[in-house]
């Protein structure tokens, strides 16, 4: 068994023709770090649970680690890590506890169980919350605690849904550290997903934008940001109703274009070279932008770009 | 890990229980409350109504070895009603979820609170024994009868938590399984509760009580607390509680093994 994730053609669709996930196919290779990014509801839970046996795909084939999800959901098990959106602890047993009893189910002898939940208690930093029950813990304890549970048997894949949602810089920051350290250091093989660009830019060696069941784009970020192959220039005005003025004449002039309030963003090819066609037009007008900017794209510029898209064909 | 590794089913069932019992344990509010309205069943009733054994149905039976089943019988549904309710607090915060991700096996997470609420179940069937005895309780089949009252509460309990699991595992959410739990009433008090089946009154309340399967578990435990050794209300006892049993089991074993693989 191997660190690889194998996806074809996965489908999901609940009672009354709700289709969750449709027809989604990608491979991560062993010690990569590969992000599924997406607005909330495009799918990314729903993919997450049934990679993990906890859902039954309605078709497709899913091998983790080399192994068929559907016939041996328990050989996946013992090899994957899972963090789920809505983190589970039971909140009368303490951090220890909760700890030793998740080692002794992954088949820890008691002895290696209470040596395991020192040294992760110590890696997520809750000594001193340690023999506290866990439902006294903050927001952020508890999800660090989830970590630990989710690290117990060493897992070779790591699956983290939205492992830092709802959290503060600082305990987000520590999840970002020790999750680049286990792929970094150990070759987890790590699976993520989240709303946040900035995650995903940040962390991972490859991006799947997925959207209303399906994947829009897929590369590294600097790939992402390239297919996109447009400058973004910013303007920002004192005033909307100049802003929308702006926004009317520029019309014509790049390929994509967006305003809201007194900020117009306009995409194109090449946005130096486009600049003093730009602002005589402006000129012309007497409308002054108060700053602009002209900057290659972000992945919020991606983001936006191919959900956009795909709310257009639809 | 290394990767063959095999989980075992003692082990995980072993797990589960201990934290059930710890979760009871640190949760005195689960069982206290449960053993005092039993203890207040058996007081209440057997200060109220004892006069009434002096009528000739009775047959010269104390009434506290009477009423005596009752209060076991209801305290072992509340206790036995627990497992299922442990079960939905753990769907309800998700942390099933994380037991399901785990290698270990399926039974075992549902085992785990169930031989959990057997043990209390025992514990508190005990103690009622206990304070009945204080009361003057005298028990015609001796010890031997004491062990068939705990062997049939067992069996009783057992057959509660199955329906109690399977209820849990079906609604997922605290408010349905508690509202599971009304069954109780008419468990309880559409039978021989009070008086022997030829005191009852009402029609309908004689049909009732004959098909309620708790009147074969009170006639049961009356006859070894008051005639001693006779075959029949223990054979017809115990049958009627395997009978329930092998319902309610395959009932939550259903229940959980969609619960454990949703679709």
């Amino acid at each position: 068994m191997d660190g690889s994730i194998s996806v074809q053609d996965l489908v999901k669709t609940y009672k009354g023709d709700v289709k969750a996930v449709q027809g989604v196919s990608f491979e991560v290779a062993e010690g990569e770090f590969f992000a599924f990014l997406g607005p909330n509801g495009a799918g990314k839970s729903t993919t997450v649970q049934i990679l993990t046996t906890l859902v039954k795909p309605t078709t497709g084939s899913i091998r983790i680690g080399g192994v068929d999800v559907g016939e041996e959901p328990e050989r996946v098990r013992w090899n994957i890590g899972v963090a789920l959106q809505e983190t589970g602890i039971d909140p009368v047993l303490t951090g220890r506890e909760l700890i030793e009893m998740q080692a002794r189910l992954f088949g820890f002898t008691k002895k290696e169980a209470k040596i395991r939940a020192v040294e992760l208690l110590a890696l997520v930093d809750l000594n001193d919350a340690a023999d506290r029950p866990c439902g006294k813990y903050s927001g952020g304890m508890r999800r660090r605690l989830d970590l630990a549970l989710t690290l117990v048997h060493k897992p070779k894949i790591l699956f983290l849904d939205e492992p830092t949602t709802g959290l503060d810089p600082s305990n987000r920051k520590a999840i970002w550290k020790e999750i680049k350290r286990l792929n970094k250091e150990e070759g987890t093989t790590i699976f993520l997903t989240t709303q946040y660009l900035e995650e995903a830019d940040q962390l991972a060696d490859r991006i799947s934008i997925i959207n209303q069941g399906k994947i829009v784009a897929s590369g590294s970020a600097e790939e992402l940001k390239r297919t996109l192959g447009f400058d973004a220039i910013q303007l920002l005005f004192e005033l909307d109703e100049e802003a929308e003025q702006a926004g009317q004449i520029l019309v014509d002039v790049g390929e994509n274009i967006e305003r809201s309030k007194n900020e117009v963003t306009l995409y194109t090819e090449n946005g130096t070279k486009l600049l003093p066609d730009l602002v005589r037009k402006l000129d012309e007008h007497n409308l002054s932008p108060k700053t602009l900017n002209v900057k290659p794209p972000s992945l919020d510029d991606v983001f936006i770009n191919v959900t956009n898209e795909q709310k257009e064909r639809a | 890990m290394s990767e063959q590794k095999k989980g075992s089913f003692l082990v995980d069932t072993f797990v589960f229980t201990k934290r059930s019992i710890i979760t009871i344990i640190r949760n005195p509010l689960i069982f206290i409350p449960n053993l005092i309205i039993s203890l207040f069943f058996l007081f209440v009733y057997e200060g109220g109504l004892s006069g009434i054994s002096e009528l000739p149905a009775f047959e010269g039976a104390n009434y506290l070895a009477f009423i005596l089943p009752v209060s076991i019988v209801s305290a072992a549904i509340g206790g036995a009603g627990g497992a299922g309710q442990a079960l939905v607090k753990d769907l309800e915060n998700g942390y099933f979820s994380r037991l399901l991700l785990t290698p270990s096996s399926r039974l075992a997470i549902v085992l785990g609170p169930i031989i959990a609420g057997m043990l209390q179940l025992l514990i508190q069937t005990v103690l009622i024994l206990v304070v009945a005895y204080f009361l003057g309780l005298e028990v015609a089949a001796g010890f031997g009868g004491v062990i068939v009252v705990l062997l049939l509460t067992l069996g009783w309990g057992l057959a509660f938590a199955g329906y109690s699991v399977g209820v849990a595992l079906r609604t997922k959410n605290a408010q349905s399984a508690q509202a599971g739990t009304f069954v109780f009433f008419p468990l309880i008090f559409l039978s021989t509760t009070f008086v022997p089946y030829e005191l009852i009154e009402a029609g309908w309340l004689k049909v009732a009580a004959t098909i309620n399967p708790t009147t074969y578990l009170f006639e049961a435990m009356r006859s070894v607390f008051i005639d001693g050794w006779e075959a029949w209300p223990l054979v017809r006892g115990f049958l009627v509680i395997a009978l329930l049993c092998a319902i309610t089991i395959s009932f939550s074993a259903i229940s959980a093994s969609k619960a454990v693989s949703a679709d």
